[in-house]
């Protein structure tokens, strides 16, 4: 085998994974209703022989505050399920995968729409498990709202193991405490066996429930000790499974902003956080801290205690460490936070950029990384035309596809 | 006169299952002969498993990015979704299939279904029927939750959508809660053709209120001909316009129909065309668009479809939504 290469996805997000990034002048601004867009993006990415394009999501808007919202790009686009459908029928090597929620959807019937959405593939598809935290999205299913983060966690871990049953024909019925299954699976297994299982938690139920079901991890990190630390932690966790570090592939989010010079990505970089309105700034910051009213203290003014979220542990204690680290106000953290939503972010050029992701993946802080690109599609345009190719130079990404199923590209054993 | 093909992809056991580029490529025959929408089946009604390896909304999906005109429904079930996702789902679905969309709304309850989506006592007729007719609802309310023009796409002014026409749901109902709006954009047809097939005569009312098109055995024609009075009749009733409900008959293709008798059934009965009903296989798809296709637009029966842009358009539904 040649030496360790490191995996690429590419990250959907509405215009750009900016919150500005749709008022940027070449933005695509109707993305979110434009399937043509998406197809060439698909394109662009498979070119570049990426392992997969990934696709986040929510059952509800992101944003309750209408007027917040309005601003930003992210109340409207496709369902996901349903766009990497169509765009697996218009691609043939990239892997696709799709988030979906374990509170929202019953193991029967994710299992056979990502079995379909695998063959439709010829076995490229791959399903991002979350458990749902913003109560905005349990308002769109019942009338008790959002449920405790170890509930979530509790139903969650039953449905990978129904779902996983399921796909690999292990299931003979299942009765348990959140679902019931009688029959096996009634669609057939894909040419890679079953859907790529991936997972993004990063508390200690999160961390736990990928160790034991996940062949990839997307996390959030900040600096290199945050990356090695979660990394380490991870892939520590799986000998309790009976697993090897090898079977789980750890894929921090990384935003990039390239141009030929660093000067030049710098003024990139600085004329998009001139876009962000203050107020959407904070909205953002406020909703990933899970508090509702950060809006209510001095904006230039230190980050205020706060009560431990039931929403995103992990992201909340990322981002209040990056405040006191930095000493940020919080017009200044939530402007930083708006960039990448407390992700990596490297501005520079292709070789800057290609050195510091070399660092993490050869400093055993990452297995590849998520690519998230600050808006649609020139930022991934360049990092395709530019860093790509100097990955590739270095011998440190493929240069054509191995295989043809996302576990080939990904060097996943096929389940058992 | 309308013309629908139904694909029985669920149900082509002990055959080879059709690869996408076999569906795909008999869609296209379809369209190209003028029928207006080819439905895809997701399970069987009488409880026995699917035996397609694809699911019907990710394969119309598919399917969408091959073909251009022709409608494409989807069959999905009130016990396999919620009626957030499934609004979702399809409302993306007419975005990438620029507006030709439908939805399959089966009315019947599966006890596979309830088996295997956590309610393995199901529900009694009456509950079941009275939360399809909610499920039903919300869905239909989702889809216009978005008001037209409701994108602005203002960079400079920093506005992407007009928030005064984004209207929340706030749905509280016996079965369901459901605040909304929904996360996709108003589709091209304000809202995907609702279909029903087989209503019970307990459905009529749902059937004659909410559907665009219902599809009913061709055979017996006198209980046919009773259908499709009773449905306009309650169409008119609650103040639509009858013509805006379509009722299609649907013929189990075994052999060659004999035109003749189509043409009969369609002047008796007083329908507004077919639904050929086809078992995925191979040969049966062949013998469909080399042999039946050419006589059924020789005498006429196809080929006047397609219409417009949308699915809408093909059958004559006039627009989806107001607001
Ligand atoms: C790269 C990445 C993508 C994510 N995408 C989604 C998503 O699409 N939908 C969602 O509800 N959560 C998403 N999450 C959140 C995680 O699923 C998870 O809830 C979060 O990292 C907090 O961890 P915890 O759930 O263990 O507290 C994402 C996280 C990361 C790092």
């Amino acid at each position: 085998m040649s030496a360790r290469q490191m995996k690429l996805g590419l990250f959907l997000w509405a215009t750009g994974h900016h919150i500005a990034a749709w008022r940027h002048p070449d933005a695509h601004v109707t993305a979110g209703i434009d399937i043509d867009h998406y197809i060439a993006l698909a394109r662009t990415a498979e070119a570049a022989k990426l392992d997969m394009i990934f696709c986040e999501d929510a059952a509800g808007l992101r944003e309750a505050n209408v007027n917040i919202a309005s601003q930003t790009s992210r109340s409207i686009g496709f369902e996901p399920i349903s766009l990497l459908s169509a765009l697996a029928a218009q691609t043939e090597r990239i892997g696709l995968v799709s988030t979906a929620s374990t509170s929202y959807n019953e193991p029967y019937g994710l299992a056979r729409t990502f079995a379909s959405l695998d063959n439709l593939s010829g076995g490229r598809a791959g399903w991002n498990l979350v458990t749902s935290a913003s109560p905005i999205e349990a308002a769109n299913f019942g009338a008790t709202g959002l449920r405790p983060h170890a509930d979530r966690y509790a139903r969650a871990r039953e449905f990978a193991t129904v779902i996983t049953g399921l796909w690999n024909r292990r299931v003979a019925g299942h009765d348990g405490e959140s679902f019931s299954v009688r029959d096996p699976l009634d669609i057939p297994p894909s040419p890679q066996g079953a859907p790529v299982m991936v997972q993004a938690g990063a508390s200690d139920d999160g961390k736990d429930l990928a160790a034991r079901t996940a062949d990839v991890v997307f996390s959030a990190a900040q600096t290199f000790e945050e990356a090695k630390a979660f990394y380490d932690d991870l892939k520590g966790r799986l000998a309790a499974y009976g697993r090897q570090p090898d079977d789980v592939k750890i894929m921090p989010g990384v935003a990039p902003i390239v141009a030929a010079t660093k000067a030049e990505a710098q003024a990139k970089y600085d004329a998009l956080q001139e876009l962000i309105p203050d107020d959407v700034g904070v909205a953002l910051l406020s909703s990933y801290l899970s508090i509702s009213d950060l809006g209510r203290y001095p904006i230039d003014g230190p980050l205020p205690e706060l009560p431990e979220s039931e929403g995103m542990k992990s992201r909340q204690a990322l981002v209040i460490e990056q405040a006191r680290r930095d000493g940020l106000s919080i017009r200044e953290l939530a402007r930083y936070f708006a960039g990448a939503r407390g992700h990596w972010r490297i501005v520079g050029t292709a070789e800057q950029i290609a050195d510091e992701l070399q660092a993490r993946f050869e400093g055993g802080a990452a297995d590849g990384f998520n690519v998230m690109p600050s808006w649609f599609p020139g930022e991934l345009d360049a990092f395709a035309t530019l860093v790509v190719p100097e990955l590739q130079r270095r011998g440190l990404f493929r240069k054509d596809y191995e295989g043809r199923t996302l576990r080939e590209h990904l060097g996943l054993k096929r389940p058992v | 006169m309308h013309l629908a093909v139904s694909l029985d992809i669920a149900s082509a056991a002990g055959k080879t299952s059709l690869t996408l580029a076999e569906i795909a490529g008999f869609v296209r025959k379809l369209e190209t002969a003028g029928v207006d929408m080819v439905a895809i089946s997701d399970s069987w009604p009488n409880g026995a498993p699917s035996t397609s390896p694809f699911e019907a909304t990710t394969l119309v999906a598919a399917l969408a990015t091959f073909t251009e005109k022709i409608g494409l429904v989807a069959s999905a079930s009130t016990l396999m979704h919620q009626p957030y996702n499934l609004a979702r789902r399809f409302a993306s679905l007419d975005i990438i299939s620029h507006g030709r969309i439908g939805w399959n709304a089966t009315l019947r309850q599966n006890p596979r279904e309830a088996a295997n989506f956590s309610r393995p006592e199901g529900f009694s007729d009456d509950d079941f029927r009275r939360r399809a007719r909610e499920f039903i609802n919300i869905v239909r309310l989702l889809w216009v939750g978005w008001g037209r023009g409701a994108l602005l796409f203002d960079k400079a002014a920093g506005r992407f959508h007009d928030p005064d026409k984004m209207h929340p749901l706030n749905h509280i109902g016996e079965f369901f809660s459901v605040r909304g709006p929904l996360n996709v954009a108003r589709s091209p047809q304000d809202r995907p053709v609702l279909i029903m097939s087989g209503p019970a005569e307990a459905d009529f009312d749902l059937a004659s209120g909410a559907a665009d098109v219902v599809l009913i055995e061709g055979q017996p024609s006198e209980a046919l001909k009773v259908a499709v009075g009773e449905l306009k009749r309650r169409a008119a009733a609650i103040g639509r316009k009858p013509e805006t409900v379509k009722v299609l008959a649907t013929m189990v293709l075994t052999s060659e129909p004999d035109a003749d008798s189509l043409q009969a059934l369609l002047e008796s009965s007083g329908c507004d065309g077919f639904n050929f009903v086809l078992p995925a296989d191979a040969p049966g798809l062949q013998s469909f668009t080399d042999r039946v296709l050419p006589e059924l637009r020789r005498r006429g029966i196809a080929g006047q479809g397609q219409q417009g842009a949308t699915l809408r358009d093909h059958l004559g539904l006039g627009t989806g939504g107001e607001q």
